[in-house]
């Protein structure tokens, strides 16, 4: 009798709203066809040209055609180049960083997130405000300056360490493993316990291979994030062999500003990466960004 | 002795995360505010204490107030602009059509595209000689625009960019906080023969209250920050219309090698952004 009770509806449609009239439909899928034009077309173009040779990037924009939206004239001319230019080194060492990032962090955060969510202590409640709250509060673009000369009085300067370790710890990702695990069947734990296992072994063989809603969510959280990550890298890391890819294509404005083709194929790789990982995550990636913001 | 074996393990699972929020996070934050009182000695090169000189600085620079007041016009169109238009596009996809779901994974591509990104598309999608903007209006019989290159549309066109991403994003909040509306008080409200603006209005709103106060919060101070377009686009021109705060502290520091000034500047904005957040915490204590 219930729809409720129905498998196949998801918890998301059970909440939507049915659509009431006839004209409500034509003007709902109005709006959002409208909505999606302003998110595909850019992406769209900017793909396009970056498959066009460079004199032509503009030739379907200005006067608008369609064509400007499909790469009529392809060629791989824009990648080749890139490449040569050394595109390669910022694409790996960025892939390098935000799986350095994911594995480093996850194992800091999870551990945290493990305390703060299964153990009662003393100064619990203190360390979770004064540590995790106010550093969520700060954006860290603001303290960029001391953590600079700090991470400058290391000598790190241009190397991985600087990349890499002032980013390890985060408080969101902290915050997301704390909600997962505090919500865990305490039988599990005691289970394991009684057979005299040790807490990191009850966290790496009971907790974990059940986690993979909350290990999915930080990944993606944190991979994402380093990728795309700007503002510190540019300031810790601008030499040629330590770039990251948006330092790269944002350096390439001012280096090469008029070869439009190469800056936007930059652009479309900066792009695929986190979109082809969102894609098939999005459920999970949903969660992770809107997990905190609700509580 | 098993007891106190126990109580260490939980300091120590915490003891790498805190230790390195301590030293990267916490105490940046505290030296910023030390910072804004040294000066770089042009003499021997060495820091040199110099009270609130700096801030005494800043705060007689027309360049400083021009940034302040470009950030807080910037602010008051952006925030709302964003806001408003999350809440739609939430409301949008909270629908129940057919292949919504579709929708909901397109709207989500902004979301993972990085603002340096947005910022290079745009900025060529919006190029005053030859970008498919003006190509569209060209269609249309409307004449160029120069956008980024005009005082009276940089700032517009920097809220569009911030845009793209921003009501994608936010609007995911606001669909997550529709969600957990419990369809029976609609329903009931629907049965009392409530228009669907009235319980939009009457029911919908204030449920989503608590949402609406984090976003509001969130995408202020994301806002508040706003760089990466400036530095990429218009580097605050032109004649300072889109000369963020942020894109400010920056020219000061790692351009001019202003260290002083800027941290000043930045610890000014520490305040302002502790003041939104206080405010929020303050407005949403001990309520529901």
């Amino acid at each position: 009798m219930s729809k409720r009770a129905r498998p196949t509806s998801s918890a998301v449609a059970m909440n939507s709203k049915p659509l009431r009239s006839r004209a409500q439909p034509i003007a709902v899928y109005a709006l959002l066809i409208l909505g999606v034009v302003i998110v595909i077309v850019p992406l769209m173009w900017a793909g396009a040209a970056s498959f066009t040779p460079n004199h032509k990037v503009f030739e379907y924009a200005y006067p608008f055609s369609w064509r400007a939206l499909f790469p009529v004239d392809f060629t791989l001319e824009a990648y080749d180049n890139l490449f040569d230019r050394g595109f390669g080194r910022a694409v790996s060492n960025t892939f390098f960083l935000a799986i350095a990032t994911v594995i480093i962090g996850g194992a800091v955060n999870a551990l945290a997130g493990f305390a703060f969510g299964r153990f009662e202590f003393r100064g619990k409640n203190a360390l979770f405000l004064t540590i995790v709250m106010l550093t969520f509060m700060v954006p860290v673009d603001l303290t960029a300056i001391p953590r600079y000369i700090l991470v400058n009085s290391f000598g790190w300067i241009n190397t991985w360490q600087g990349l890499l370790v002032p980013g390890l710890a985060n408080s969101l990702v902290i915050f997301l493993f704390r909600q997962f695990f505090a919500e865990i069947p305490q039988e599990l734990i005691d289970a394991a316990r009684v057979d005299g296992a040790t807490w990191l072994r009850v966290l790496v063989s009971i907790i974990l291979p059940i986690s993979k809603p909350v290990l999915v969510a930080a990944a993606l959280l944190m991979f994402i994030s380093q990728w795309n990550a700007f503002f510190w890298p540019l300031l810790i890391a601008p030499t040629k062999e330590m770039r990251v890819v948006q330092v790269e294509i944002s350096l390439a404005i001012g280096q090469y500003g008029t070869v439009w083709n190469e800056l936007l194929a930059g652009s479309m790789i900066a792009a695929i990466v986190p979109i082809l990982l969102v894609i098939p995550f999005q459920r999970y990636y949903v969660q992770a960004i809107t997990g905190t913001g609700l509580e | 002795m098993m007891r106190a074996r126990q109580q260490i393990i939980p300091y120590l699972f915490l003891l790498p995360a805190l230790l390195l929020l301590i030293v990267f996070n916490l105490m940046p934050t505290i030296a910023t505010l030390f910072e804004s009182m040294f000066v770089i000695s042009l003499r021997s090169g060495e820091r040199v204490f110099a009270g609130f000189a700096n801030y005494n600085r800043i705060f007689n620079d027309p360049i400083f107030w021009k940034s302040f007041q470009v950030t807080v016009v910037f602010s008051l169109l952006v925030n709302p602009i964003q806001i408003a238009l999350a809440l739609g596009l939430a409301v949008l996809i909270n629908q129940r059509a057919p292949g919504i779901g579709i929708f909901r994974s397109i709207y989500l591509l902004p979301i993972a595209v990085s603002l340096n990104v947005t910022a290079i598309v745009w900025g060529l999608m919006l190029d005053q000689n030859s970008g498919m903007v003006n190509g569209i209006l060209l269609q249309l019989g409307i004449p160029r625009q120069p956008f980024l290159h005009s005082v009276d549309q940089a700032l517009w066109s920097i809220i569009l960019i911030a845009s793209w991403i921003g009501v994608p994003l936010w609007s995911l909040f606001i669909l997550a906080g529709l969600q957990n509306i419990p369809p029976p008080v609609l329903e009931a409200a629907k049965i009392d023969g409530a228009s669907a603006w009235q319980s939009f209005t009457k029911i919908t709103l204030p449920l989503l209250r608590r949402v609406l106060a984090f976003v509001l919060v969130a995408d202020t101070v994301a806002n508040f920050l706003m760089f990466a377009p400036i530095l990429l686009l218009t580097s605050g021109g032109p004649r300072l219309s889109t000369n963020l705060i942020m894109y400010e502290t920056y020219r000061r520091g790692f351009l001019y090698g202003d260290l002083g000034a800027s941290a000043a500047m930045l610890s000014v904005m520490l305040v302002i952004v502790f003041l939104i957040v206080g405010i929020e915490l303050y407005a949403l204590r001990g309520r529901d």
